[in-house]
């Protein structure tokens, strides 16, 4: 009896967990984003939201937010999640840039990709790998949510309840936001020789992508949909909502990630192994 | 209707520009071991990587088992050597190999079972935990060999299996071949023409990406003419070869290389040949180093007189 698709999608993805959590490269990668989350956590969005909570009758009508940008941060009934929603949005696209580079191409090149493909298949390959990144990215993204949690709760322990749906909501979020960057990245490392290359495509496409049909909107407007091919052009509009509207805008993401998926896979199944 | 094991129909590769494999078109059954040969470039790699699913042909049709490479019906029926592959420098070598045969269907007991049992075949039993980084070039190979060999597959592609491997590892691979056969079909690419000679009886030649019409019936058994190659340790080569040719049935004797002589011959006058040669050569208290039936397979394959 052969295994089945999901049977080599777990197996696979259960493989790059353990590249990400077992192997001592990957264990690098999780020590630097714990060092740099924890830094983030403690000094801008603990200071942060120290400031917001002791200045919220201040704050009201106050309009330097919203000239910032960061005027949905009033709108949040915790600070804390709302500064954690607005780093994250900023922070885990860039982080899933990185961590998402190499998902097939470094072992494509060295021929490691053979020795799978030959007794599993390319699909499954690819969605597997996809599937583990974003296993790992929405374990670190849930570990930071959760260390805001604990600095909400350090702060006032009776904010448990209501900061749960809050915790949920962000986490969710997130991890949509950042599933079209992974599946960019899946669609251009089946295409290029490294990860490198990879950071640098998707860096330039992202840029270039941006400012052409940004520029071609303003000029031509009926052109504007064209953003939608953007990945995370939504997340400035993202970031003005709060709370459960969050997910109005979910999904841009996900037809972002199948159309992406699609190329990806168009990709992986001509490419020479 | 039972399908063969492999069949391809005009098939056809470019790279960039240049043709890799031109119409080739070949059916093989189950059996024996079947090698593959050509000088360098003729398109033996390329072949084989159509075959494991590495590449899609240009053009033309390939099945394994009624199956195109790659189909999921495939996985543990048709496993491959590539020429060129590393395992993942991140993990141990145990590791990558249990991860193989999970993905062929084992448990996970029985994967760290086959992984050792496989390992151990090729006598590497003690880099079980070590990372690829750490392995000499010749425990690469055979590391490479060991996943090939994972489960029971039915057909295994071997892409210059023993290049690179030393003389005693070389008898070890030919060993595992022999012993799998034909319960497993073997399909060998390789430079070496004395190691296939020895494994295969059906043999592929390409040449320019062409399969050659030589390709099958290479069996000398039912010939009107047969050869018998003698390696002689010493003796005057013109004299060797005018006391051959004057002995009865003897057609014709050649010198293709030194001390080397081919005595073509016919049977219906002379079936004992291979006794009539040692008496000669003993009366002439020369010495021979090795006296076989048949060519050597370069001579059938790249020097037909």
């Amino acid at each position: 009896m052969h295994p089945g698709f999901l049977d080599h999608l777990l197996l696979i993805s259960q493989f790059e967990l353990k590249r990400s959590f077992a192997t001592r490269s990957g264990l690098l990668s999780i020590v630097t984003f714990t060092v740099v989350w924890c830094v983030i956590l403690l000094y801008p969005l603990r200071l942060a939201a120290e400031l917001l909570v002791q200045e919220k009758g201040l704050m009201q009508g106050f309009s330097f937010l919203d000239v910032i940008g960061f005027g949905s941060l009033q709108k949040w009934p915790i600070p804390e999640f709302g500064l954690f929603w607005h780093f994250a949005l900023l922070i885990f696209p860039l982080l899933s840039i990185m961590l998402a580079a190499d998902q097939t191409c470094s072992d494509r090149e060295r021929g490691t990709l053979r020795f799978i493909v030959v007794r599993s298949s390319r699909d499954r390959v690819f969605f597997g790998r996809f599937a583990g990144v974003m296993v790992i990215q929405a374990l670190l993204i849930g570990a930071a949510a959760l260390s805001t949690l604990a600095l909400v709760l350090y702060r006032d322990a009776a904010l448990f309840s209501s900061a749960v749906p809050d915790l949920l909501v962000v986490t969710v979020n997130v991890i949509l936001a950042v599933l079209p960057f992974t599946a960019m990245m899946a669609a251009l490392s089946a295409k290029v020789k490294s990860a490198r290359q990879a950071t640098v495509w998707a860096i330039l496409i992202w840029t270039f992508l941006a400012a052409i049909i940004g520029g071609l909107a303003y000029y031509l407007p009926t052109l504007a949909f064209l953003t939608f091919l953007v990945p995370g052009y939504q997340l400035s509009n993202l970031a003005e909502l709060s709370g459960w509207h969050t997910l109005q805008l979910a999904y841009v993401p996900l037809l972002q990630s199948l159309i992406l998926l699609a190329v990806g896979r168009w990709t992986m199944a001509r490419r020479t192994l | 209707m039972k399908s063969p094991l492999v069949h391809c129909r005009d098939l056809t590769h470019v790279y960039s520009g240049k043709v890799a494999l031109s119409n080739v078109s070949f059916e093989l059954d189950a059996g024996e071991p079947i090698g593959l040969v050509g000088p360098n470039g003729a398109g033996k790699t390329t072949l084989l990587s159509i075959l494991s699913g590495f590449l899609r042909p240009t053009s033309g049709a390939v099945r394994l088992f009624g199956q195109p490479p790659g189909a999921t019906q495939l996985i543990g029926k048709v496993s491959a050597l590539p020429q060129v592959a590393r395992l993942d420098p991140g993990f141990t070598i145990i590791e990558q190999l249990v991860f193989y045969a999970r993905l062929q269907g084992f448990t996970t007991q029985q994967a760290a079972l086959e992984a050792g049992r496989v390992l151990e075949e090729v006598s590497l039993t003690d880099a079980t935990h070590e990372k690829p980084a750490a392995l000499s070039h010749g425990m690469t190979k055979r590391v490479a060999i060991a996943q090939a060999l994972i489960g029971k597959p039915a057909l295994i592609l071997l892409d210059e299996p023993t290049a690179g491997l030393d003389p005693v590892n070389v008898r070890t691979v030919r060993a595992i071949i022999a012993e799998r056969s034909p319960a497993t079909t073997f399909i060998i690419s390789s430079h070496d023409l004395a190691e296939l000679d020895r494994l295969c009886k059906y043999i592929l030649l390409l040449e320019n990406g062409m399969l050659q019409p030589q390709t099958s019936g290479l069996n000398e058994e039912q010939a009107a003419i047969r050869y018998i190659t003698l390696q002689m340790e010493t003796g005057p080569a013109r004299e060797v070869i005018a006391q051959l040719q004057a002995l009865e049935g003897v057609l014709q004797v050649t010198n293709p290389q030194k001390n080397e002589f081919i005595v073509a011959y016919d049977p219906d006058l002379q079936p004992q040949m291979d006794l009539q040669l040692m008496q000669c050569i003993t009366s002439h208290h020369w010495q021979y180093r090795q006296l076989s039936h048949g060519k050597t397979l370069e001579e059938k394959l790249f020097f037909k007189h």
